[in-house]
């Protein structure tokens, strides 16, 4: 008995503690992994000095020599602004594209489930083609079957003059600044206050009397008044740009280049597709009970969908469908199939044009993991919002 | 609980052992760095990498491997295409098999790789391929930073402007405001760039990756010209579609906006493989020079300066140059490929859809540019 305390309270040599070996042990992964990568590491930068391929950064300050249509850049401009265009053209393509993704996605998943027959089944049909062809053919469809094939620009369709389409380009209208913007600026700065003022009212309105708040009726309405009153007093400041059709190409209106058309096109379909059904499970996911105890409070069908069910599939359905924006802007590089310069196509053609290979995917990689944790510390803080409150 | 404790331990020595393993290495490593500058042989300290980036003896591997892998061209009419019996065939591709008779003597013994215009660098240096002949221009950036050792040139070409016969451009300032396809990851993206900043010349470029979606967006219009070097672009009009008006419907502007050297190029690093295959592309060009040709050159000849080319004994011994070449392959690669004038008549000159004048390609006997240094 005596001899088994005295055994137990003797302190083991430390290299039979258990606390101090899980430390070491795991210093010494750490470790091992760490001089891993530094002797890869080394032994790239070794090889690639051999060979006499730069190892550094610098070629970022090089010029770049090649042209980046429909942009302000010069050939002259450097490789690391080059870059920055391609990453400006991601954005572009990318932003819109959840934007339109969502939007379709959304309608579509909740279509899945109408009780209209024809609906249901066109939904369906929708999300079962577009998720089974594999997106850069959905992308080359676009651009080799759709728009290039448009009419050419001597043959440019225009509608009521407001729209042209070529295969060089779909233009619409769009503003065109001729006076005092800044005025107009401070106005729209001020409608969009006395809109929000007005939201706050009916709100709080409702609180008290329980009537019909119709904020967005009201905020809309005040912001239209406000901006088209601004507008006249300001001098009619902007006007619309109309696209005039050139011998070869047009000028003037906002001009959707084919290879973006394409491309923002192809992804926003092919995404919608992934988010519809999301959406479905997300709405299937919520609890039976909650869409009959809508219909026992006698809410409309839009009302439980809008104000009972949505909410709760949305909760759901935000961590899945923020890994559907991520796989968009990841599939946004295949826009090089379709000459769309976005960053990998950049980066691409700087590597042909004498930028070191590794660096430059080094560096385009470290560009698409920006983009992948900015999305997810997003749509993070929007599901921490979203999440149930418990009463822990 | 002594079992655990114990494999922890294990584990924990194991992967300690890991951590001295690797940073020996970078030791290694590092005096491997130093003892390069003093003895630059580049031999033996070379051997780590040989295997995957040819940097070693490419020679010895490539004899020993009994294929040559070669980076080639799919898409360019007369060039680099795939024939219609579905085997490579052009310009570049007999280069390959000359390199093949030479090295290996045997021209089949090649191993095509496929490769796009921005691809073609990083496979040469990866090692994945052995050659790379892919009308691939000689400029100085490129020998500089892409660790690319450029050889004899097999083609002097120059950049062209092609369009439709029925748009009335006739130079490049008429093609003011015009959309213009190209490649992308070419000399001639840069060419174009530079020659319409020079003129003052507004235009939208639109590079692709590979000639068949460029050829699609030129057939459509969504671009009015197409730049290229022009032997490329001779091929292309050469096999210009009947249903899209066929040759005739396209032009090729007189202007030659660049200078286009093509040849063949390998790794830097390990010069006794450029030399063989350096000296493999001028045997042809020696060969026609003397006049040697597929049908009599395995007749031989009493001429010793013609002996010497071909291996056969001179005094009692064949001469060695000490390429590391076998002393006949001028014979493998004539007999098996041809000469320079055959390898060109038989895929962009007369006798081919290019028909292709010999132009700045013409010995320099003719006029022309090619020039075998002497084998002696």
């Amino acid at each position: 008995m005596t001899a088994a305390t005295a055994s137990t309270t003797r302190r083991p040599p430390f290299w039979r503690n258990v606390r101090v070996l899980r430390v070491v042990v795991q210093a010494v992964f750490v470790a091992a992994v760490a001089g891993l990568v530094l002797f890869l590491l080394d032994n790239v930068v070794y090889n690639l000095e051999r060979r006499g391929i730069p190892t550094g950064f610098d070629y970022l300050r090089q010029p770049a020599g090649f042209a980046i249509p429909d942009s302000d850049f010069r050939s002259t401009q450097s490789l690391g602004d080059a870059l920055l265009v391609g990453v400006q053209n991601t954005i572009k393509v990318a932003l819109l594209g959840i934007v339109l993704a969502t939007v379709l996605g959304v309608l579509i998943g909740v279509a899945r489930l109408s009780t209209n027959w024809l609906v249901r089944k066109a939904a369906a049909v929708y999300v079962e083609t577009f998720r089974n062809i594999p997106v850069l053919v959905i992308i080359l469809f676009w651009y080799l079957g759709v728009m290039i094939r448009l009419p050419p620009i001597r043959e440019a369709v225009e509608a009521l003059d407001l729209v042209a389409v070529s295969n060089r380009g779909i233009v619409i209208p769009w503003f065109d600044q001729v006076g005092a913007g800044a005025a107009f600026g401070v106005v729209a700065l001020v409608a969009v206050a006395a809109a929000a003022g007005v939201w706050a009212w009916r709100t709080r309105r409702f609180d008290r009397t329980g009537e019909p708040h119709r904020r967005g009726l009201w905020a809309g309405a005040v912001l239209l008044a406000v901006l088209a009153t601004g507008f006249v007093a300001t001098g009619r400041p902007w006007t619309l740009d109309t696209p005039e059709v050139g011998e070869l190409s047009t000028s003037g209106g906002f001009r959707l280049a084919p290879e973006y058309a394409a491309l923002l096109v192809a992804l926003s379909l092919y995404t919608a597709s992934h988010i519809a059904e999301i959406v479905r499970g997300s709405i299937l996911a919520v609890a039976r009970g909650q869409s009959e105890a809508a219909n026992a409070l006698g809410l409309s069908g839009f009302q439980r969908m809008r104000f009972v069910v949505l909410p709760q599939a949305f909760r759901i359905s935000v961590p899945p469908i923020s890994n559907q924006y991520l796989n968009l802007v990841k599939n946004s590089s295949l826009g090089v199939a379709i000459s769309y310069y976005e960053v990998t196509k950049v980066t691409q053609v700087s590597i042909a044009q004498s930028a070191p290979a590794v660096q430059a995917i080094a560096l385009l990689m470290l560009i698409y993991l920006a983009f992948s944790l900015t999305i997810a510390a997003v749509t993070n803080v929007v599901n921490r919002r979203l999440t149930l409150k418990g009463r822990a | 609980m002594n079992v655990r404790v114990f494999r922890t331990w294990t584990v924990c020595v194991l992967l300690s052992m890991l951590v001295f393993l690797g940073a020996g290495c970078s030791l290694g490593d590092d005096d491997d760095n130093g003892g390069d500058e003093a003895a630059n042989t580049g031999e033996t300290e070379n051997g780590e990498a040989a295997g995957q980036a040819g940097g070693g003896n490419l020679l010895q591997e490539v004899q020993d491997r009994q294929t040559l892998r070669c980076g080639v061209n799919d898409a360019v009419p007369g060039f680099g295409f795939v024939g219609e019996d579905g085997e490579p065939q052009g310009f570049d591709i007999d280069f390959c098999k000359v390199v093949a008779a030479a090295v290996l003597g045997d021209a089949e013994a090649v191993e095509y790789t496929p490769l796009t215009a921005e691809q073609r660098f990083t496979a040469l240096q990866s090692g994945e391929i052995d050659v790379l002949i892919r009308n691939t221009t000689y400029t100085s950036s490129r020998d500089g930073t892409e660790g690319a050792r450029f050889l004899h040139t097999t083609f002097y070409d120059g950049q062209g402007m092609m369009v439709r016969a029925d748009s009335g451009y006739e130079s490049l300032e008429d093609l003011a405001g015009e959309t213009i396809c190209v490649l992308s990851g070419t000399t001639t993206e840069l060419n174009l760039e530079s020659q319409f900043q020079a003129l003052g010349v507004d235009y939208t470029p639109l590079a692709f990756e590979d000639n068949e979606p460029l050829q699609a967006a030129f057939v459509e219009e969504r671009c009015g010209a197409w730049t290229s070097d022009k032997s490329q672009l001779a091929g292309i009009r050469s096999s210009w579609p009947d249903d899209q008006g066929g040759p005739d419907a396209l032009v090729i502007l007189d202007e030659t906006m660049s200078k286009e050297p093509l040849g063949p190029v390998v790794a830097d690093g390990d010069d006794d493989w450029a030399d063989a295959v350096n000296w493999a592309v001028i045997a042809t060009i020696q060969a026609e020079e003397f006049g040697l040709d597929s049908t009599n050159v395995e007749q031989g000849s009493d001429d010793p300066e013609i002996q010497r080319f071909l291996g056969q004994p001179v005094e009692g011994e064949p001469f060695d140059p000490g390429l590391g070449l076998p002393a006949d392959f001028a014979v493998a690669v004539v007999s098996q490929v041809g000469n320079y004038g055959e390898i060109f008549d038989r895929n962009v000159g007369a006798g081919s859809a290019l028909e292709l004048p010999r132009g700045l390609n013409a010995l320099w006997t003719d006029g022309g540019l090619q020039y075998a240094p002497p084998y002696r």
